[in-house]
């Protein structure tokens, strides 16, 4: 018999699936800015920059809702790894990832509301959400900024410092969002850990007596 | 009795300014009461209303003397016709328009403007061009090899369109010709001599003969002026009755079988003052403006940019047709593709706009511009009085500062820039970023996208052809610009970075003209035409066709012995050895160096509305961005010599191109064009990440699928 273990609320699920949308069309939107001549699905760059600078203030006002979410619900510290979590943790995770789970073994952490990441997702996030994510938003702002405040603009380098540390840092999210994606199919099911994320509901299989 | 002096002086002046003022008034009434009386309703009647024109006061046309031509027969004198009592001769010739740079001959001032040092004016009165690759002579010369084109040379084959007064009224020294003081400093003052053609000495010029041409005020004030007739009388040497040359059209002035003139006294009142309908004094009209600048019409189906066998200028160096007529009813000459070109060959022309409505005088009060940018003003109706303005009219006209800067070192930005019309804030909302769009690009980079005229393209002087003058080639065109059957295709610009008024690098639309020529390193300036014919033949034109030399054929000449297009070429060192030896051997020039230049001519006439503006962004942002557009410059220039771009050593030319191309991409290095710039490092590092990304998400999901564990 399955067990239904609640991992992820409302709040959660709203924030994440407005993060995955928001992201998806931001590179969608990047990739048209990037290349307009080869990717013009927006109708013109001048479409895809006015629909880059929106979606990118609606992932702000997201991201720091998230913020605002994770501690009054005092649930930031899914996120915080301890020691272990970068040792001995992270190489039992990697090496089921590269072998254990060619073998069938079981994750080597179980997942519970207390402890929803695994020690690579806590490291990957923490990495994402401190310094990518901040580092795509003050370049983005800025750059948005370029004819609100030219003289900040022109002081930190302007496009040619900020579009290609901007462009370097999307590549980083896409590669992320393609690994993540990906390893959202190494659940109990292919679907099962994307499932948890729609419904909020973990299915995990009662362990044989 | 100097105050009595004084006084008078002062009573005349108050009087006069009375005089002027009240005229002036009485001219702004009528012109206004005309003006109310006609609707205004579209473009051409825009241009009818602009057409009336104040009435100039009778005038009698005077001699060197004073004393009127009608009476003595003499040359007319526009010191004394147009100076004396009304306006400031001496004033208004002090300007660019008719010193072409004289007025600034000065090192130190062209060195503090990165002028280079062969140089001796800002203007075309002193400044090399490869176009036609000669020069005025210096004034402190002491070897003869040093001179090329005197004063008084200069004066035959340019003063055509240079309208006398200054350049050719004073030596380089100051002095006025045929004055007691003017006398030549040595036997080689090039105010006073001329290099005979048949012998190549420095022969003196007899001043007395050809007399002074003194300012040129009907070429531009009387609209029937004649520039052919004044280039012919130009030409020949005869300055002094250059002017009434201008004025045959007019029925004025009589050019008799004998090629001198009379005045048709049937032209004149009574009181012996010129009817006003044959001289009709006004504002320049376009077509005055037209007869040197390039070609320019209100609206005309037919375009002729080479009259009195010049090619209009502006019309030679960057193509501008400044016309009001749509381009798809032109019906001569050729044009191709003209049934898709439903617009004006120039939106302002169109709009009924004349030329010095821009290039207006600076001081007009009713058009004149705040001087000092940094005040909080941009007109100040008070500034000037329309008495002294009538007086002494400034004509420095408005004008911007851009390639070729042929202007002056310090009155140039004194036009209106675009947006002081237009705003273009409001008219740009699809725009993002407009401020700096605005500030990158000129506004004529996506409002002439494209120019639908020919126009030079390359003038080698490197290789003298056996017409004595060098090979030419132009672009936009399919065969010979003289033949009216000729398919005009028209060609897309080249866009380099110019700096604007506030000093803020911005791209704009450019021709570009590639010269070849040889460089004198020892002497530090270009050599001189006759030098390398010197050097390129045996002897002189025989039936127009000079003898090369016979070095010369053996290196460059096919099997049939002769050089043609394709032979006249350095297409290996050797030959560029060859003929740098005999440049050494039989022209006296001990290092002469081989080299291109690339110059740019911007664009400022050719606008087109919004609706045929670029619009589409991937033009300027894609992978094949316009702004990095290579453009062919001459498919016969020689590789590995040095490059030369505004005055600079710069290599532009890219040699892999199919044809050597220009390469702007050094000179846009500051621009980062978002969706075509790129940093190498950063898209390799970016989609290695993402590929890896992909190639590991597929491995391991495959290796899953295998094993049986998805």
């Amino acid at each position: 018999m399955n067990s239904r273990i609640p991992l992820y609320a409302l709040h959660e699920r709203i924030w994440h699936w407005l993060q995955a949308a928001g992201m998806l069309c931001l590179i969608l939107t990047g990739m048209s800015i990037h290349y307009p001549d080869r990717f013009g699905i927006f109708g013109s760059m001048a479409n895809a920059v006015r629909w880059h600078s929106w979606i990118g203030f609606v992932l702000i006002l997201n991201a720091f809702l998230g913020i605002f979410y994770h501690v009054t619900a005092e649930k930031y510290h899914h996120f915080l790894p301890r020691l272990d979590d970068f040792t001995g943790a992270a190489i039992r995770q990697a090496r089921f990832y590269l072998y254990g789970i060619f073998k069938g073994e079981k994750h080597p952490f179980d997942t519970y509301p207390r402890r929803k990441l695994n020690p690579l997702q806590k490291i990957t996030y923490i990495l994402l959400l401190n310094i990518l994510l901040p580092f795509q938003i003050v370049s983005g702002v800025l750059m948005w900024g370029a004819d609100r405040w030219p003289g900040i603009f022109a002081r930190v380098g302007g496009l040619w410092v900020l579009a290609p540390a901007h462009t370097l840092g999307s590549y980083l999210f896409l590669a992320f969002l393609i690994g993540h994606i990906y390893l959202s199919t190494t659940g109990p099911t292919p679907f099962s850990l994307l499932g948890a994320m729609i419904t909020g509901y973990h299915v995990e299989e009662e362990k044989a007596q | 009795m100097d105050r009595d002096v004084d006084t008078f002086h002062v009573s005349v002046l108050k009087r006069s300014r009375m005089i002027f003022a009240l005229a002036g008034i009485a001219l702004l009434c009528a012109t206004a009461i005309e003006q109310n009386s006609i609707p205004a309703t579209n473009g051409s009647d825009a241009g009818n209303a602009k057409a009336l024109k104040l009435a100039h006061p009778p005038v009698v046309l005077k001699d060197e003397a004073g004393q009127s031509v009608l009476v003595t027969g003499k040359p007319i004198s526009t010191r004394q016709t147009c100076g004396g009592d009304c306006h400031d001769y001496e004033y208004i010739t002090n300007s660019f328009h008719f010193q072409q740079g004289k007025t600034e001959m000065d090192r130190a001032l062209l060195s503090s403007h990165g002028a280079p040092s062969f140089n001796n004016s800002p203007g075309m009165f002193g400044k090399f061009s490869i176009i036609p690759n000669r020069q005025l002579t210096a004034a402190d010369i002491n070897d003869p090899s040093d001179a090329d084109m005197s004063q008084p040379e200069w004066l035959t084959k340019c003063g055509g369109c240079h309208t006398g007064g200054g350049i050719s009224e004073y030596d380089l020294r100051g002095h006025r010709f045929l004055s007691p003081d003017a006398k030549p400093s040595g036997p080689l003052d090039p105010s006073y001599t001329v290099r005979d053609r048949d012998t190549g000495q420095v022969i003196p010029w007899d001043w007395q003969k050809s007399g002074i041409a003194e300012a040129d005020c009907f070429l531009c004030h009387v609209p029937k002026a004649s520039r052919g007739e004044r280039k012919k009388e130009m030409a020949a040497g005869d300055f002094r009755w250059a002017n009434n040359a201008t004025l045959v059209d007019t029925g004025i002035v009589v050019r008799q079988e004998n090629g001198t003139f009379r005045y048709n006294r049937a032209a004149f009142n009574a009181d012996g003052t010129v009817k006003m309908e044959g001289l009709d004094i006004s504002d320049p009209t376009l077509e005055n403006c037209a007869q040197c600048h390039g070609f320019t019409a209100r609206n005309t189906t037919t375009i002729q940019p080479i009259q009195h066998a010049d090619i209009m200028r502006g019309t030679e160096k960057s193509g501008w047709i400044y016309n009001g007529a749509k381009i798809s009813d032109t019906v001569s000459p050729n044009m191709v593709g003209k049934e898709k070109m439903d617009f004006p060959w120039d939106a302002h022309a169109a709009a009924g706009l004349i030329c010095i409505d821009c290039h207006f005088s600076v001081n007009n009060p009713g058009r004149m511009i705040q001087e000092d940018p940094k005040k909080n003003l941009r007109y100040k109706p008070a500034e000037e009085d329309l008495a002294v303005y009538l007086r002494r009219p400034d004509h420095n006209f408005a004008r911007g500062d851009i390639p070729p800067e042929t202007v002056n070192l310090t009155k140039r930005d004194t036009m209106r820039a675009c947006g002081d019309c237009h705003e273009a804030e409001k008219g740009h909302a699809f725009l993002p970023y407009k401020s700096t769009h605005l500030r990158s690009l000129a506004c004529q980079t996506c409002h002439i996208p494209a120019v639908h005229f020919w126009a030079y393209r390359s003038d080698d002087w490197g290789f003298v052809m056996d017409t004595g003058g060098s090979r030419i080639t132009m672009r936009g065109i399919e065969g010979s610009i003289v033949d009216p059957e000729s398919e005009i295709r028209g060609y897309l610009p080249a866009y380099i970075p110019t700096l604007d008024k506030n000093n803020n690098q911005q791209i704009r639309p450019t021709n570009l003209i590639t010269g070849v020529y040889w460089f004198d390193r020892s002497k530090g300036r270009p050599v001189f035409t006759w030098q390398v014919q010197n050097a390129f033949y045996a002897g002189k034109a025989i039936e127009g066709e000079f003898p090369y030399r016979p070095e010369i054929l053996r290196a460059f000449a096919d099997k049939d012995g002769i050089i043609d297009l394709p032979q006249a070429v350095y297409d290996t060192p050797e030959k560029i050895a060859l003929v740098k030896g005999l440049l050494q051997k039989y022209s006296g020039v001990t290092d002469p160096e081989l080299r291109i230049e690339v110059v740019p001519w911007a664009m400022t006439h050719g606008i087109v509305g919004k609706k045929e503006a670029v619009r589409d962004c991937a033009a300027c942002h894609g992978k094949n961005s316009m702004l990095a557009r290579p453009m062919d410059l001459n498919s016969s220039l020689p590789a590995g010599v040095p490059v030369i771009y505004r005055g600079k050593k710069l290599n532009v030319v890219n040699f892999r191109t199919k044809e050597p191309s220009f390469d702007n991409r050094v000179l846009l290095h500051s621009f980062y064009i978002a969706g075509y710039s790129r940093t190498a490092w950063v898209e390799w590092f970016g989609w290695l990440c993402v590929v890896a990304a992909i190639l590991f998400s597929l491995l391991h999901g495959a290796i899953r699928l295998l094993g049986g564990r998805l």
